[in-house]
């Protein structure tokens, strides 16, 4: 197992979000977590990447507990996230977002960036090349010193995702990367998904657009009211009856997404 | 010159100095430090106490005076480094005003000495070789000095990729962390930057005067210096300069605006709501400040991959 | 002890009638105001001219002058809100919190300008005070006290009968909720600042009748209101309160208490006798708000958020 979640639990107040919720994904997948709005799966994304601390349960990612870690630990352990609502530093360019994204820059301790000049011109260099690279695989190199807060709300999502990935994670945990995006540059962020994980990329994506989950999913898992009520592949499990009707149940946009 | 000019010039560079340590702190990073006059009393506290009644060499002095301002700095941060803006708003506010108590009821060794009697006699460096007519000159060389190498220490820290961190912890620290960046520990070195710049900025200020006391270091000197910031431009650590320049300008300037001996009090205050209005419109018409943030441009790569 | 207790009831007054505008105004736009505080400067002394003007014996005159106050205030804060505030929504909260501190100097000092720098007193004759035990209550006193209990009693009904109370408890209860389903309205806002600036008037008021009126009164009191929200959990009316009788009793305890025996068996000092001098006052409200924000930055009452 990559990532399993083990017994999670989250209480907020009297409301109980997330409620002994396990399950785990394997590497060279593409994961999914499924479910109506307010099922938890925000909340869930929130406490594996360190957000939050889960009330119980662990967090185990290649093996290791990760539950309670800060957020930076986790990341530099390789388990890096985007954001449902993207939070794309705006007043920055789209490249130095990039080169923000890189992980464990001699530069980014200031006492190693005074005495160590030599190599953190060497490592601005090489990510220089790196985030070029990206951005012209996503189409945005012409863009790279615009501010990001510029951008279209599709063009930040996938600016989201190149900066995750210079960041060279292991698995990287997508918040809903297709809301709110355009249908055709929907088709972008889901050809660069497909692409990263044929170069062996490992992806845990949040996602309401069922097409879009079909096409990209390995596996998926439903949560609904915290609870776990299905996991295996997609075609078997969204075709389930009990699924079907916690989504119709929820009364949401999405419940339509399910028989689409 | 007149001696006043020279005098006025010393002040803005003292006030430039203390206006590039907010512009790390707020315009960089997006800290809310409402404390900014309390390193600054630290610093003058610290170097005032060296050299007069520790006898310290000034020069060690001014060095204790820019450590104890990176320290006050560090321990500001501590408690507050994860949270909001919000809670950094008050809790620096809190801290000055904390500094500023515990001066003002402590004595220093002698009944005369600290508390609300200040210290007197805090000696200029090289008093006894450059002394003489021209000693305000070369103190004003002195404060050029310190403000041109605080300016370069800021652009360089702002450069820097961990520069880059602070701006993205400004922007979202969300994000800052989703990438790997230990966004507390960046606040506590950006706050202890900030505190050694204004640390040095107090010292300036005490044995430029010779002589400080407790109402020295009131919480206006705070605002008046993140109207420099916020009118210079945040971001820009040149736009800071240029608004300590302009409010010093304005803040002085309007003294001779006659009122007479007994409106003074008036025009002081008529002053310290021009400023007060002024900040206000410039956040609401111009707030990028007059010397907007500028874009670092890396280039596009040309059609033939270079 | 009685006396510890009337001081403590009587600060706590002062400190909610504060508190639960600022607390409110912090909830619906997300800022914790700088500017609060000074409308009970502002309220206090327009409370003085009005009572001054009145033909009626100086108890009756300052009454009707309050109320006046309270709604000439309470009218100010929409206005601030209209020329600045409102201009700014949706913008960060960082930038609110600065424009209030530029609102907050041009109130102060715009009083300054109009009423002076010196401190001044409500003209009420001299009562002989109640013997209560070994405490002493003047009449003003136990006024302060009860009205700040009447005005917290219709407070609370307000709370629970009418719009304004619905909305705010209904953010309460579920921010996103009510933000989606418009409670939010401009005319809740603008009956937030009303209600909220009228009531800081009535605690400048109490603030001036309790020891005296002076321009700074706003200032100097404004860490510990903060202290008093941030204890109650940021947008608890009812935290609030609470938070003032902590920091009330907090205070007149603390310095009352003989720290002695306790220094002595840690080890910390050999006098018998320890008392906190009264000028350390200040740094109590600050050293609970920095011991709540490590241990509970959600405050006493409060609710964990997003
Ligand atoms: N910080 C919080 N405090 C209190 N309740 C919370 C908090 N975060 C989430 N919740 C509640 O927990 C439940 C799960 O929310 P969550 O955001 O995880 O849902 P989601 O599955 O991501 O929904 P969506 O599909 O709309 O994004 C909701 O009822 C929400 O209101
Ligand atoms: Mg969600």
């Amino acid at each position: 197992m990559l990532l399993a979640v083990e017994d999670i639990s989250m209480q907020f107040g009297g409301l109980r979000a997330l409620d002994k919720v396990s399950f785990g994904m394997k590497s060279g997948q593409i994961f999914g977590l499924i479910g109506p709005n307010g099922s938890g799966k925000t909340t869930l994304a929130n406490i594996i990447s360190g957000f939050l601390k889960p009330s119980s349960g662990r967090v185990l990612f290649e093996g290791q507990e990760m539950q309670g870690k800060p957020p930076h630990v986790i990341a530099e352990a390789g388990l890096c996230r985007t954001f449902q609502i993207t939070l794309n530093p705006r007043r920055m360019t789209v490249m130095e977002n990039m080169l923000l994204g890189a992980a464990r820059q001699t530069g980014e301790n200031i006492v190693s960036a005074m005495l160590q000049s030599r190599q953190v011109a060497r490592e601005e260099e090489r990510n220089l090349e790196r985030a070029r690279d990206l951005l012209e695989m996503v189409g945005l190199q012409r863009h790279a010193d615009e501010l990001a807060g510029s951008l279209s709300g599709g063009q930040k999502k996938l600016l989201a995702l190149v900066q995750v990935l210079m960041a060279e994670p292991k698995l990287i945990l997508l918040d809903e990367p297709v809301a709110g995006v355009n249908p055709r540059l929907i088709e972008d962020i889901v050809a660069v998904i497909l692409q990263l994980r044929r170069a062996g990329h490992n992806f845990f994506i949040i996602e309401h657009n069922m097409q879009v989950v079909r096409r990209l999913c390995d596996e998926i898992c439903v949560l609904d009211m915290g609870n776990v009520l299905a996991q295996g592949a997609p075609d078997e499990v969204l075709a389930r009856e009990d699924v079907l009707q916690a989504y119709i149940a929820s009364g949401g946009v999405a419940g339509e997404g399910v028989q689409a | 010159m007149s001696a006043f000019l020279v005098y006025l010039i010393t002040m803005t560079g003292i006030y430039g100095i203390m206006s590039l340590s907010l512009s790390l702190q707020y315009g960089q990073t997006g800290l809310v430090n409402l404390g900014q006059v309390g390193f600054f009393m630290v610093g003058a506290y610290v170097s005032a106490i060296g050299s007069t009644i520790l006898g310290w060499p000034i020069a060690l002095a001014f060095v204790a005076g820019v450590l104890g301002g990176a320290l006050f700095g560090v321990l500001m941060a501590l408690p507050i480094g994860n949270l909001r803006q919000d809670y950094w708003a008050i809790v620096t506010i809190a801290a000055a005003e904390l500094v500023r108590v515990i001066f003002l009821n402590t004595n220093l060794g002698s009944p005369y000495v600290g508390a609300s009697y200040g210290i007197t006699g805090i000696p200029s460096p090289l008093q006894g070789v450059l002394g003489g007519p021209y000693y305000g000159y070369y103190y004003l060389a002195l404060v050029a000095a310190c403000l041109l190498g605080c300016y370069l220490v800021v652009q360089w820290v702002s450069r820097s990729p961990f520069g880059r961190v602070l701006k993205a912890i400004r922007e979202s620290d969300e994000v800052a962390q989703a990438l790997g960046k230990n966004v507390r520990a960046a606040r506590i070195w950006t706050m202890a930057i900030g505190g050694a710049i204004a640390g040095l900025g107090g010292a300036l200020f005490s044995h430029f005067l010779g002589f400080i006391d407790p109402t020295y270091f009131m919480p206006l000197e705070t605002f008046l210096v993140w109207a420099m910031v916020i009118l210079g431009g945040a971001g820009n650590h040149l736009g800071a300069l240029a608004g300590a320049i302009i409010i010093q300008l304005l803040y002085n300037g309007t003294r001779f605006i006659g009122f007479g001996e007994e409106y003074a009090s008036l025009g002081a205050s008529l002053r310290m709501v021009l400023i007060g209005v002024l900040i206000i419109l410039v956040i609401l018409y111009l707030p990028r400040g007059i010397l907007p943030e500028r874009r670092r441009r890396y280039g596009v790569r040309d059609a033939a991959g270079r | 002890m009685i006396q510890i207790l009337i001081d403590s009831l009587i600060r706590a007054a002062e400190l909610a009638l504060l508190g639960v505008g600022l607390t409110m105004v912090y909830d619906v736009l997300r800022f914790p105001s700088f500017a609060h505080v000074e409308f009970g400067t502002v309220g206090a002394f327009i409370a003085l001219t009005i009572s001054l003007a009145l033909p009626f014996g100086p108890g009756s005159s300052l009454v009707i002058a309050g109320i006046v106050a309270m709604v000439a205030v309470g009218f100010l804060g929409v206005a601030t809100d209209r020329a600045v505030f409102s201009r700014l929504r949706g913008n960060s909260p960082i930038l609110l919190l600065i424009a209030s501190f530029g609102v907050g100097i041009v109130l102060r000092f715009g009083a300054q300008a109009i009423w002076g720098a010196n401190a001044q007193s409500y003209p009420l004759p001299l009562m002989r005070p109640w013997l209560i035990g070994d405490g002493r209550l003047t009449p003003s006193a136990a006024a302060i006290i009860v009205v700040a209990l009447v005005t917290m009693l219709l407070f609370h009904f307000v709370l629970n009968r009418t719009t304004l109370g619905i909305a705010m408890r209904a953010t309460a209860d579920n921010k996103d909720l009510a933000e989606a389903s418009g409670i939010f309205t401009e005319r809740v806002i603008r009956l937030v600042w009303f209600v909220g600036a009228a009531l800081a008037a009535l605690g400048g008021v109490m603030l001036g009748v309790a020891t005296q009126l002076h321009t700074n009164m706003g200032f100097e009191i404004m860490l510990p209101v903060f202290a008093a929200v941030i204890l109650g959990g940021i947008g608890n009316p009812y935290g609030a309160v609470l938070g003032a009788l902590v920091v009330g009793f907090a205070e007149n305890i603390g310095l009352a208490i003989n720290w002695g025996s306790l220094a002595s068996a840690l080890g910390l000092a050999t006098e018998d006798f320890l008392f906190i001098p009264v000028g350390y006052k200040a740094a109590i409200p600050f050293t609970l708000v920095i011991i709540m924000l490590l241990l509970r930055p959600t405050g006493l009452l409060g609710e964990k958020r997003a």
